[in-house]
């Protein structure tokens, strides 16, 4: 199970509606205990994708080492990458599967005329061949 | 010795450290010293051809080390080895698209 804490949702749901009708990437800070992870901070990534970003993110693993240096200079791990689907279902696409990896819990923000509409987390496996639906619990503040 | 820092996920295969500190004057020496002192890693990093697997990248300090000598990649003691993975997406190709 993945609980968003308000500040970071609503900073992941803003980046989510701002980027719009973009596709937006991020990295979610937190801690695990046992099977449940929190996420007390969100980072805003650059979508570094060449050509059009409607349909596709892609991060860069620089950014990724900043954000786990991020993470351990402020106590926390990195736990999660979100991003968002403009004007499409928060499902976990081909595409997403096929450059995934099963370290991290994956958040999809469904973003529907500019507004936040819903959101799943999926579990890719190490073959890049399926993911699992994870519980996704968020606060608002 | 070189630092190696493990990423949150994998630590329960390093136990559970988030640090490891390993002799090695490569690279590859390095990683091979890990997954021989850690066995449980070794599947996470590399695929059954023993190659890392393709969302794996290995950084020697801020440098990607397939842009320097790959696993070939000279090591030093103050050196800090990270493994950090490829991610992207994208909803298109089949996507439950909204109009």
């Amino acid at each position: 199970m993945i609980d968003i804490e308000p500040i970071p949702w609503e900073e992941m749901v803003a980046h989510a509606e701002a980027t719009y009708p973009n596709e937006c990437c991020g990295a979610m800070l937190g801690s695990i205990d046992g099977d449940r992870k929190t996420v007390r901070a969100a980072l805003r990534l650059d979508n570094a994708a060449a050509g059009s970003q409607q349909a596709y993110y892609e991060l860069r693993p620089e950014d990724l080492l900043r954000a786990d240096r991020q993470a351990r200079d402020r106590k926390m791990d990195l736990i999660g990458i979100y991003h968002s689907h403009p004007d499409c279902d928060a499902y976990f696409s081909q595409t997403d599967l096929k450059n995934s990896c099963p370290w991290y819990s994956f958040v999809v923000l469904s973003i529907h005329k500019g507004r936040f509409d819903h959101a799943n987390s999926w579990l890719p496996n190490a073959e890049q061949t399926a993911a699992e639906k994870e519980e996704l619990k968020w606060q608002k503040s | 010795m070189a630092k190696v820092l493990i990423p949150t996920p994998l630590r329960q295969y390093a136990g559970k450290q988030d640090t490891v500190e390993l002799k090695g004057a490569t690279v590859g020496e390095v990683l091979s010293g890990l997954t021989s002192q850690f066995g449980d890693l070794k599947k996470h990093l590399y695929n059954d051809e023993g190659k890392l697997r393709s969302y794996v990248n290995v950084y020697l300090n801020d440098e990607d080390i397939r842009y320097l000598d790959k696993e070939a990649s000279a090591v030093k003691e103050s050196d800090t080895i990270s493994i950090v993975p490829s991610i992207a997406g994208g909803t298109e190709a089949g996507g439950a698209a909204w109009n």
